[in-house]
């Protein structure tokens, strides 16, 4: 330190000397990480403070909000403090916290088809004892899909508290004026196919004004033509099974109504669904697949237009009201520090009044089968018949498989290549079949090491 | 004293040290090492040797198919850039009245979001009732093209909508041009050189350094190709736009395949390399630094 205290120039050598006369930048920086390290440590008395992430935003991250606030205000032991990770980013930044072991105590930033590959990795808490301890009933009190989809190898490892159900709306006067019979379309795919004609409206010059309908997401389809995408009995992928060839060739025979390229490029024109220029609103469609939210958006964008809606049709040897549900789930993370408190905290936000209070506030039917059954969802005939779709047996949720992710993703791109791309059905699925058997059997294989 | 002096430096610069070692070697090292294993980001890595990279190379459709879109930008949107970058600096370097207006309005669209630049193209590539298609047809071209919702026009789509960033590259080639001495185009055009003469025997070769820089920063970002892709198409219609950066990414954030991912980044690093090495060895014959002899 002395040495520093010699001239004026050799001082100012020393860049802490400013701040700090006579402390050499060694000892300053060691007193400073010492100095944090302590403060780190410290607790501070009173509740235990729990971090929850979540995917939602604006009204939904408010709804969830004020129902932290009134956990917090319940729960003098426990404070939650909740943190958005909204977006891509949000549900990217889950991956790498486990990979990390920096997770929160709660997070429903996870999606119900990526829930088996983080509880295949080990990195989720299993809920079965947390259920029994409090009295919960999971088979009773949980829509059917969930309790499948939430299930992964016999156990449960997460909750939700909303879940959601897939139809389609139609336009009554575009009904009217194509001499279409509401109570026929709803009775098959061949139906369903020639209303879609019937609605179909192009111009002179052969540009589409108007499409009657375009069924989406081979993922859905197939199970209403009675397919299946995993056996969970015998542990094998089933991309090829004849039910799902029948459902993509149905999907391609609407190329007939209209080419696809006309399709698309008509499709491109297509402002959101959820907006005043949604394509159902601003009669660019006859009918439009859809889900329990449409109600509020319909209220809002066109009061004044005429809808009814009906489950989508299945074949003779198919499920009628068949959809894939995905959505948010509520997940404990194995290295979370506060799993009991997470657990008190999880058990009171997926009970009854929260999820009814959540439920009706962002619109989304309820998880649970009682919160249904509440005076607020029974309302409007759309919502009374959405939840009656979201508690039927025909609700299907993700397979529980690990290589879901990969495998939904690879399904919508043979969807695409077969639609669009001109390519065979029965080998675009074979393909697919090969593909996800490789990816099946590797993935099985490093989850057993 | 020297031991002292030595010690404080490392402790000034430790910061930036640690940050290179925590940061850049320490992931570009790992990431090699997770190139020969099995690891899926969560659990431990498992090395399988070259098993990810002969999947790569023999088995993997896509990977050929991202590598192909991406080669597609870097072959053609490196020199579109590059001509359209050099074509609007030369006009912007007359001496004209508002020069300094037409060359911000130019430049303006490079400092733009690309997100915000994606989504102002999204609506103006629209096949149905985009302002582009709306121009053509007034053209009287009765079928416009349906750009990114057709898998033979996506690409040129997005080479077309990468021409509204040529600012970037415009405004050094600007600056270079301002640097060329007027004393070479006095002598020219004693000789009689005229407009043509003395862009292709003064100009040019004087701003060579700078079209080298230009096209080894635009190689190695047409290759990294990815933002747009992921904001406007996803990959699609049809994995046209599926390209390198983004097969990567979904790969390793989708997929839980950051092994395999690993590996791929090793391959585009490879590729880059080897493009940038042929660039620099090529350049000995065309590239010209003042106060050499040739």
């Amino acid at each position: 330190m002395k040495r520093f205290r010699g001239s004026s120039s050799r001082r100012q050598k020393n860049a802490f000397a400013p701040f700090v006369p006579g402390a050499k930048p060694f000892h300053l920086t060691i007193f400073l990480i010492a100095f944090s390290l302590v403060s780190c440590g410290r607790r501070s008395a009173g509740p235990v403070e729990i971090v929850y992430w979540t995917g939602w935003s604006s009204n939904e991250f408010n709804s969830q909000q004020g129902l932290i606030d009134e956990f917090n205000r319940t729960h003098p032991n426990i404070h939650v403090r909740l943190l958005s990770q909204f977006g891509n980013s949000g549900y990217q930044k889950v991956r790498i916290a486990f990979a990390g072991d920096s997770t929160p105590d709660i997070m429903s930033t996870v999606w119900a088809d990526e829930l088996a590959s983080y509880a295949q990795r080990g990195v989720l808490t299993p809920l079965d004892a947390y259920l029994k301890a409090s009295g919960r009933d999971f088979d009773k009190e949980f829509v059917p899909s969930l309790r499948k989809s939430l299930r992964v190898d016999g156990q449960v490892y997460g909750l939700a508290v909303t879940t959601n159900s897939h139809f389609i709306i139609y336009n009554r006067d575009i009904f009217e004026q194509s001499h279409v019979n509401e109570n026929q379309v709803l009775r098959s795919p061949d139906a369903l196919f020639a209303a879609s004609r019937a609605c179909t409206k192009a111009a002179a010059d052969g540009s589409l004004i108007r499409y009657g309908f375009r069924p989406e997401q081979l993922v859905t389809w197939a199970l209403v033509f009675g397919g299946k995408w995993y056996d969970p009995a015998k542990g094998v992928i089933t991309a090829n099974d004849p039910h799902n060839v029948a459902a993509l060739r149905w999907m391609t025979s609407f190329n007939k109504i209209v080419d696809p390229m006309k399709s698309r490029s008509f499709q491109a024109s297509f402002g959101s669904d959820y907006s005043a220029s949604g394509p159902f609103f601003v009669g660019k469609v006859a009918m439009r697949e859809t889900g329990e939210w449409a109600g509020k958006f319909l209220h809002r964008y066109a009061p004044n237009l005429r809808y009814g809606f009906f489950a989508l049709p299945a074949p003779q040897d198919g499920r009628p009201g068949a959809f894939y549900g995905n959505g948010s789930v509520f997940v404990i993370p194995k290295a979370c520090r506060h799993k009991e408190e997470a657990w008190e905290f999880l058990n009171w936000i997926t009970s009854e009044k929260p999820v009814e209070k959540f439920c009706e506030t962002i619109g989304n039917v309820p998880a649970l089968v009682a919160a249904g059954q509440a005076p607020a969802f029974q309302k409007s005939p759309l919502f009374q018949f959405a939840v009656a779709l979201s508690q039927g047996e025909n609700a299907v949720g993700p397979p529980g498989i690990a290589i879901w992710p990969t495998y939904s993703r690879e399904i919508a791109r043979t969807e695409e290549s077969v639609i669009y791309g001109g390519k065979d059905a029965q080998n675009a699925l074979d393909e697919l079949q090969r593909r996800m058997e490789t990816e099946f059997r590797e993935t099985k294989e490093d989850l057993s090491r | 004293m020297e031991a002292r002096n030595l010690r404080n430096g490392l402790l000034f610069a430790a910061p930036w040290i640690v940050g290179l070692v925590v940061f850049y070697a320490y992931p570009i090292l790992a990431s090699l090492y997770y190139s020969f294993c099995s690891y899926d980001g969560i659990r431990p890595p498992r090395w399988t040797g070259l098993q990810n990279y002969h999947r790569m190379f023999f088995e993997d459709d896509l990977f050929f198919k991202a590598l192909y879109n991406t080669l597609y930008m870097v072959v053609f949107g490196v020199p579109l850039s590059l001509l359209c970058g050099l074509g609007v600096a030369l006009l912007l370097n007359q001496k004209v009245r508002g020069i300094s207006l037409y060359r911000t309005i130019f430049y303006l669209p490079s400092i733009t979001p690309v997100v915000a630049n994606s989504i102002l193209w999204l609506w103006l590539l629209n096949p149905d009732i985009g302002l582009v298609n709306v121009v053509l047809h007034h053209l009287g071209i009765a079928k416009p093209p349906a750009w990114i919702a057709d898998p033979l026009w996506s690409k040129p789509a997005l080479l077309l909508m990468g021409l509204w960033g040529v600012g970037g590259g415009m405004v050094i080639y600007l600056a270079a041009l301002q640097n060329v001495p007027v004393a070479l185009y006095e002598a020219a055009s004693l000789d009689g050189a005229g407009i043509l003469q003395k862009l292709r025997n003064v100009t040019l070769p004087m701003i060579t350094p700078v079209i080298l820089f230009n096209v080894i920063t635009g190689l190695i970002g047409s290759f990294q190709y990815f933002t747009e892709a992921y904001v406007m198409t996803n990959g699609g219609p049809e994995d046209s736009t599926t390209f390198y950066a983004l097969d990567l990414f979904n790969r390793a954030f989708q997929d839980f395949h950051m092994g395999y991912a690993s590996a791929m980044a090793w391959v585009l690093f490879l590729i880059v390399l080897l493009c940038t090495i042929l660039v620099f060895k090529s350049s000995l014959r065309w590239v010209y630094y003042g106060g050499e002899n040739r």
